[in-house]
């Protein structure tokens, strides 16, 4: 048997690397359970005939276009904040916590602003197949914005010690791939379930 | 030779060997329970599975006992159990017995044995890495499972008892129409845990290949056990996620009244499609025969090789036959809706698609009789239920054509035919294969080698029984008989067939009764059994070049792959019959300096 | 009904097109039964005749060579084309000849099929050819059928899945609630014949049979004409449960 001496890669790089790897097959199958989802919606969908059926009125879009808004933005910044810690602006990630933080709060804030409304005056998951594609995939994914929340949370101690300096670490690095794949779910779903 | 040697050892794939050593944890919370070592985890999943495998299979004695012997109580257990009917299993409980053995027995037991534990075992010491990619993942792996199984076990002992609307649960009958008690919503949850837990192993198990291959250990040097799992992974990985998809609509349905699959009285305005579900299932659920049968089928190509002493015949061929499979099943589900009034030309399409997977499994079918052929066979245990794997997939595949063609399938659909078939493929082969890795890597897992007596008379009262109990099913389908019927006589047409059914059910007892066999061989060989050395089997993979059972940290410098798993008697080698996949010919000097320096 | 050692054969096909399934079936085995002879024949072989001897090595080969490949991708592609293709065409043929091929014949009756937990409803167009109107004749567990007739059906369940199955016809078709599924069968005898739910729906699967009566065309026209004449004699507007019919799918 015979020790290999040296790895090519410095180890915390090749540690990344496996982490990133992992996170994309976990995005993937991810991707899977969203996909049916939308599946789903589109097998419902196209044996309803008239979409939305009839007696039901319109889902208001002016709220979720905001919305789109507010996730696309806070992508942004995040990416931003990232980059720049990367490339040794120390603070840049903390601030970029914070904006994300509160921007993914208020697209919670706002959401809730559109089901209320809609939930008072009788349109409810159990009116049905209508509702139940509403409610089912909006609130499920939000439930995702708020798992991706709390994993930025988790991180805002770190950042405000500076201990990812780097502004790459792991840790960083895949909560902001989540926060990432939650807004692009939200851009498919507000096409899909708003506009078509 | 030398060339590719050298070239591999400079230019590998995945230069990977910044593996620490942890030192072994002392505590036995930290040991043995919530342990983040590969070793230990595959242990914990042999265990869970195993006892899962004995919940499942007294379930099957007790469905069989009531076809064989209908109206009688089922000894020392039936009073138990149903004191009120004198023993006899009713019929509700028959219909929750059969829908909760085959959940247990795919999610509980064969994903358990054959991925949980032997794709935690088998991974890391066979590609030569230290542990898992993510070993805390792995862990909250096993514990997220058992968190599914308590919900299972749970879901027996609530008013109307547990789930009774078929293992797959279409709506409607799975939702409040059909099940209104929380044993489906239960169900639903220990399905949705047990998913989990599967993607969260899945997506360790194929970074845990993609990236901790020791060098050398490029992917067609991988044993084809590790191509199984890792295909198995893979499909996991994508697909487990529709059935999750699938559960969680049902479970919405369920409680918070949305109308996703319903469809017909229950709803007044705006139904769903129940189809729906189907469709969802079925993605899932191709792939997930592949999922369970491919392990199997890897670990077999790799135990018919190494007892036969000769290199596994078309090593390639075999794992992108295996590769060619898993993507073929991701697109031919629409055969198990043949009957559901899907659109003629869909059926047709899905029909000739379905064909096209004979074509692989005919060459890995081919490769493995030409990796026995001309060799120098051993008949261990091991060898024996791998053979055993060879003859009744060959049953189960075959029988496959039948339901793949729709003329046929419109009368067999539905039927024990369907039952005898899926049996053959995903329960008997998958059993033998799992009993086959089993009695091979005992002595690796527990430093004990099993009795080789114990382990043959075991294979031959599973084998005969098996073959039996499941070509027997395929008999009574063929006669007319639908799957999931409480008893044979409430039809005419069937009455004819008790005979069979009778026979099927003494098979069935006495394969359950023959695993006491296995149990008394696992537990009296792990106590006294005699002490393994580190290479038993004289193999070349590297699990084998460590000592038996495996130091904590398993390598203690990472191997440098020079070999593919199987090289057996090869001319050049002398006194022995097998090369390490670590040890360079002796007659390639130029390999032998590569890997001095 | 048949003798041993033929006891375990399925029901007395009296269809028209229940050939197809029992020759395709036949047809399929008789393919399977040669393969698995042979593979099993090879492993008998190869394990007795290369069993590990004293003294004794393996034949050292990685089936990598031309020939190798060349026989194994001759014989996957032989079964391919031999047993998979001719299999896909028999059953494409039976598609287009029988299962998909809808009858237009002016003589077949039309029967909308409503299962239920656990129990077959029939329904019959009546005199007006129309169905849910008040002369529908409506059986419950007996479907009654000419000899020589495309029975045509709609199936649309009630609750649950359940699945329409005529063993004596070689015949499945699942009804789904909430949409409606076709199929269709003819028969070339009379007598009583069994209806049986193959799809699970409950606990009381196993025991949700009805009847199947072939008449002969004299005997049926009889009947319909007495049952149409009770179906408007019992007619009650008020009890809409009744009326659970739809529109006829073609």
């Amino acid at each position: 048997m015979t020790a290999v001496a040296a790895a090519r890669f410095p180890a915390r790089d090749e540690s990344r690397r496996t982490s990133f790897v992992g996170m994309v097959m976990a995005l993937a199958s991810w991707t899977m359970l969203f996909g049916a989802l939308f599946f789903a919606y589109a097998i419902l969908r196209l044996k309803a005939g008239t979409w939305p059926p009839e007696g039901v009125e319109a889902l208001p879009r002016l709220l979720p276009f905001v919305n789109t808004l507010v996730l696309l933005f806070s992508s942004y910044a995040l990416n931003r904040g990232v980059r720049a810690e990367a490339d040794a602006r120390f603070g840049a990630l903390l601030g970029a916590l914070k904006a994300t933080l509160a921007l993914g709060s208020l697209f919670l804030v706002l959401q809730l602003a559109v089901w209320i409304p809609l939930w008072r005056s009788g349109f409810r998951i159990d009116s049905g197949v209508y509702g139940s594609i509403f409610y089912g995939l909006t609130v499920f994914h939000a439930l995702h914005v708020l798992a991706g929340l709390v994993a930025l949370l988790v991180l805002v101690p770190g950042a405000r010690k500076g201990r990812y300096r780097s502004g790459r670490q792991t840790a960083v690095r895949l909560s902001a791939m989540f926060w990432h794949f939650v807004d692009a779910v939200w851009v498919v779903m507000f096409v899909a379930v708003y506009l078509l | 030779m030398a060339d590719t040697q050298a070239r591999l050892l400079y230019a590998g794939p995945d230069f990977h060997s910044e593996q620490h050593i942890h030192p072994e944890p002392t505590g036995f919370l930290a040991r043995y329970v919530f342990s983040f070592d590969h070793k230990v985890i595959a242990k914990q999943f042999l265990w869970y599975g195993l006892f899962f495998l004995a919940l499942g299979g007294t379930m099957a004695m007790m469905i069989r006992w009531q076809i064989g012997n209908p109206g009688t109580a089922f000894p020392v257990l039936g009073e138990l159990i149903w004191p009120q009917s004198g023993g006899v299993m009713p019929p509700q409980a028959y219909a929750s017995f059969f829908t909760m053995h085959g959940t247990l027995m795919i999610f509980f037991a064969i994903t358990p044995i054959l991925i949980g534990a032997f794709g935690n075992l088998l991974i890391p010491l066979m590609i030569g890495a230290r542990d898992m990619a993510f070993p805390t993942l792995n862990m909250l792996s096993f514990w997220t499972n058992v968190l599914a199984g308590l919900a299972m076990i749970a879901s027996f002992f609530v008013p109307m008892g547990a789930a009774a609307g078929g293992w797959q649960a279409y709506p409607t009958l799975s939702t409040l129409v059909g099940q209104p008690g929380a044993g489906q919503t239960l169900w639903i949850v220990g399905v949705f845990f047990t998913g989990s837990a599967s993607i969260m192993g899945a997506v360790n198990y194929i970074t845990t290949v993609v990236r901790l291959r020791a060098p050398g250990m490029g992917y067609f040097r991988m044993p084809l056990s590790v191509w199984g799992i890792w295909l198995t992974a893979i499909l996991n990985a994508l697909f487990v996620p529709v059935l999750a998809a699938g559960v969680l609509l049902l479970f919405l349905d369920r409680t918070f009244g949305s109308h996703f699959f319903l469809a017909g009285a229950s709803v007044t305005k705006g139904g769903g499609d129940p189809i729906l579900y189907q469709h969802l299932f079925w993605i899932f659920g191709h792939p997930e025969v592949y999922i369970l049968i491919l392990p199997a089928w890897g670990i077999v190509s790799d135990l018919l090789s190494f007892f036969s002493r000769k290199p596994a015949f078309g090593y390639k061929a075999t794992a992108i036959s295996m590769s060619v499979i898993s993507f073929l099943s991701m697109v031919v589900y629409g055969h198990h809706m043949f009957v559901v009034g899907m659109s003629p030309l869909l059926s047709q399409g899905f029909m000739t698609l379905t064909m096209l997977i004979s074509i692989p499994s005919a060459v890995f079918f081919l490769n493995w009789l030409g990796t026995m052929w001309r060799g120098a066979i051993r008949f261990a245990t091991p060898m024996l239920f791998s053979v055993g794997v060879v003859f009744v997939f060959g049953l189960g595949g075959l029988t496959g054509l039948h339901l793949g063609a729709i003329s046929s399938d419109i009368y067999l659909h539905d039927s024990y035919f369907v039952v005898g078939h899926f049996h053959l493929t995903m329960a008997a082969s998958v059993l033998l294969g799992a009993f086959a890795a089993i009695y091979f890597w005992f002595p690796k897992m527990f430093g004990k080698m099993m009795n080789e007596t114990l382990g043959k008379w075991h294979f031959w009262l599973t084998i005969v029984p098996i073959t039996i109990v499941f070509c027997g099913m395929l008999i009574v389908g063929y006669g007319g008989m639908q799957r999931r019927l409480y008893n044979d006589d409430a039809y005419a047409f069937l009455q004819h067939l008790h005979g069979v059914n009778v026979w099927v059910t003494r098979a069935a007892l006495l394969l359950g009764a023959s695993q006491f066999l296995f149990v008394v061989n696992f537990l009296s060989s792990m106590v006294a059994g005699k002490k393994a050395s580190e290479n038993p089997w004289e193999v070349g993979t590297l699990e084998w070049t460590v000592p038996s059972p495996p130091p904590h940290h398993n390598f203690d410098v990472i191997p440098l792959v020079v070999n593919g798993p199987h090289e057996f008697s090869h001319p050049d080698v002398k006194g022995k019959d097998w090369l390490a996949q670590n040890e360079p010919l002796p007659s390639d000097p130029a390999a032998l300096g590569a890997v001095g320096s | 009904m048949h003798k041993w050692p033929f006891s375990w054969l399925p029901a007395v096909d009296i269809s028209r097109d229940g050939w197809r399934a029992d020759g395709l079936f036949w047809y399929t085995t008789t393919l399977c039964v040669i393969a698995f002879t042979l593979v099993t024949l090879a492993l008998v072989y190869s394990s007795w005749r290369y069993r590990a001897r004293p003294g004794a090595r393996a034949f050292y080969t990685h089936g990598t060579d031309r020939k190798s490949f060349a026989v194994t991708g001759i014989l996957a592609a032989l079964v391919f084309v031999s047993v998979d293709m001719n299999l896909v065409r028999v059953s494409q043929r039976d598609i287009k000849e029988a299962t998909f091929n809808w009858p237009t014949a002016k003589d077949t009756v039309r029967v909308e099929v409503m299962p239920q937990q656990w129990a077959w409803n029939f329904r019959y167009a009546g005199p007006d050819g129309v169905f849910n109107t008040p002369d529908d004749v409506v059986t419950f567990n007996e479907l009654r059928v000419p000899v020589g007739h495309p029975i045509m059906l709609n199936l649309k369940a009630k609750d649950v899945i359940h699945s329409f199955y005529l063993p004596n016809f070689r015949l499945k078709q699942d009804a789904n609630p909430g949409s409606i599924n076709r199929s269709w069968f003819q028969a070339l005898k009379t007598g009583n014949y069994e209806i049986a739910c193959s799809q699970m729906c409950g606990w009381a699967h196993y025991k949700m049979k009805g009847d199947l009566v072939v008449l002969s065309d004299a005997d049926f026209a009889r009947w319909m004409k007495e049952a149409e004449g009770d179906a408007r004699r019992r007619f009650d507007p008020a009890d809409t449960e009744q009326m659970w019919g739809w529109e006829w799918l073609q």
